[in-house]
């Protein structure tokens, strides 16, 4: 469990978060929703344990910022690219902290090479990054968090900017890491993908944690619609699988219909 | 490689100048064997022309190691190693010293200027608040206080009319000033931090990753900039205080390493150092002799070489990326 207590984050004199108190299970994937501004990417960069903040975050009992050896990947939003750098030297950026920096075991060698094949980005190795389009740039972000084999990943909004097919490729590798027992925790602007892919999730706003919980209670929970002023629907499918759409009024809860394409 | 060339140019260097003196002699000189110069040829090879071929070489490699530091911590690749100040907080120091003494500048003028250039950054780190926790700031704040101080540089030369032209070839670049004492003092700043720089290359990577990145694989970035910064500064402060401001070394050299090597420019760092020095050599080889035995500065001939040299990026952008 990654328990976090009464925790505060600032950025000078504003509270970004304010008390949050929140079990994050680990071995699964939790994802963090809310409207912009709620505080989702500040919570993400607090498990990190690089900036400051008030309270307490333990993961598996020792607190975040005190564990050096704690093995976290971290995807961003919007990434630095270097200039310069291949994707192969790129995903191998991920072994530094195992090898040590500048270093490159042949185990790396070889875990690289796989991985590479896994992202569909072994044609384009040598390749700069910075000639990557959007979605092989995200699709070599993951390479380089699955290269680092970690016991926790964070992502940022992983999916946005990317078409239907690259977001699902992308979660797909995402999954590939939670298939090892690595917890994933992410935030995710849309809804109906965080509850396709996602066990658990954290509903934010204001800065605060209004709920959190296994999926299928918190997809139909009034917080969630609270959270995003009731300007959403949330509809069921045949099969079960919610779908979260903008609603025009405070519609509630409907039932339709609907065959699953 | 680099380090051959190195060598190569570092012999024209002491060779060629308004006396010819043959590289037999000079190997022989260098090493005590038998044969070697004698009378004033010895006194030229030894105690002006080597010393002044080593100050290039060490102030070469200090711009040109700094400049690629700063080129990865600002992930910037038009950054250049006078960026935070140094450049016109040396520049002040020195007009103060051409101001306010009179007479033998050259006793004071690398101390003022060292202080000067230092202090400047100093400034730029304070005014910038947080230390290094936005890169972009620090260069903001650079540039404010580079500004200030050239403002007041002009004042001082607006005053002191007759400390205009020392000034003015001062910041043109100048190596003719060299001496052993000269080359001691800077080789102890330049050498230890082009060793430090060296030494955190590989983590350098991390740099060009947002914070968040480089601090989940492994790495404390503010720190690590702290350290790139610092020693970055003192090697760029110890080499303008030695020769002036000459331009373009910084820029020029990083990127024609990386163009030639085609890897991550902190990766290269050792091979840069050695073109730098190699490069400001061979240029000050050609401020000695195009002209002679008038002399041109150095920063006319790395200008004029530079120059050109940014087109070619221009049109070449695969270069920068």
């Amino acid at each position: 469990m990654i328990e976090i207590q009464d925790l505060t984050v600032r950025a000078g004199a504003r509270e970004i978060l304010r008390d949050i108190s929140v079990s994050i299970p680990r071995g699964k994937w939790t994802c963090l929703v809310g409207p912009n501004g709620a505080g989702k990417t500040t919570l993400l960069k607090a498990l990190l344990g690089m900036n400051a903040y008030s309270g307490t975050i333990k993961d598996n009992g020792v607190e975040v910022f005190k564990d050096s050896k704690r093995n976290v990947a971290f995807v961003p939003q919007s990434p630095q690219i270097p200039s310069g750098m291949s994707v192969a030297e790129y995903v191998m950026l991920g072994r530094s902290k195992r090898d040590g920096w500048g270093k490159e075991s042949t185990k790396s060698r070889a875990l690289v090479s796989e991985i590479l094949r896994q992202t569909q980005l072994f044609g384009m190795q040598s390749q700069l990054v910075i000639q990557l389009s959007g979605g092989e740039m995200q699709r070599a972000l993951i390479a380089r968090a699955l290269a680092q084999e970690p016991e926790l990943i964070l992502l940022d909004e992983p999916t946005s900017a990317l078409d239907l097919h690259h977001q699902i490729a992308v979660l797909n590798n995402i999954e590939m890491l939670k298939d090892r027992g690595v917890t994933i925790i992410s935030t995710m602007h849309d809804i109906t993908l965080a509850a396709m892919y996602a066990e658990n999730i954290v509903v934010m706003r204001d800065g605060r944690v209004s709920l959190s919980g296994p999926v299928s209670e918190v997809i139909h929970s009034p917080e969630l619609k609270d959270a995003f002023d009731n300007r959403i629907s949330v509809y069921t499918l045949d099969s079960g699988r919610p779908v979260i759409v903008a609603a025009k009024d405070s519609s509630s809860e409907r039932e339709i219909p609907q065959k699953e394409v | 490689m680099a380090v051959a060339l190195l060598l190569g140019v570092g012999l024209l260097g002491v060779s060629f100048g308004p006396i010819h003196l043959h590289f037999d002699q000079i190997v022989k000189t260098l090493v005590g064997a038998p044969g070697g110069l004698k009378g004033q040829d010895r006194t030229l090879l030894l105690d002006l022309r080597l010393p002044r071929v080593i100050l290039a070489a060490l102030v070469g490699g200090a711009l040109a190691t700094s400049g690629a530091v700063y080129q990865t911590v600002f992930r910037n690749p038009l950054a250049d190693p006078y960026l935070l100040g140094v450049a016109a907080g040396a520049g002040l120091g020195a007009t103060l010293a051409f101001t306010t003494t009179g007479g033998n500048v050259y006793g004071l003028l690398p101390i003022f200027s060292f202080v000067g250039g230092i202090l400047a950054v100093l400034t730029s780190f304070f005014i910038s608040g947080k230390f290094f926790a936005e890169p972009n700031t620090l260069l903001l704040s650079g540039i404010a206080v580079g500004s200030f101080a050239t403002a007041i540089q002009t004042y001082l030369q607006q005053r002191h009319s007759d400390a205009l032209r020392p000034v003015y070839s001062w910041i043109l670049g100048e190596l003719t000033a060299a001496n052993w004492r000269v080359v001691g003092w800077s080789s102890i700043y330049i050498l230890s931090s082009i060793a430090i720089l060296i030494s955190i290359s590989k983590q350098l990577d991390g740099l060009m990753l947002s914070d968040e990145e480089a601090y989940s694989l492994g790495i404390n970035p503010h720190r690590l900039r702290i350290i790139a910064v610092v020693a970055a500064t003192l090697a760029t402060a110890t080499a303008v205080s030695a020769s002036g401001l000459i331009g373009f070394v910084g820029i020029v050299v990083p990127h024609l390493v990386r163009g030639l090597t085609r890897r991550v420019t902190n990766r290269s760092l050792a091979t840069i150092a050695f073109a730098g020095a190699a490069f400001l050599v061979l240029a000050d080889l050609g401020a000695r002799t195009l002209l002679s035995p008038a002399e041109l500065p150095i920063g006319v001939i790395t200008a004029f070489v530079g120059a050109p040299f940014f087109l070619f990026v221009l049109r070449n952008r695969r270069m920068v990326r």
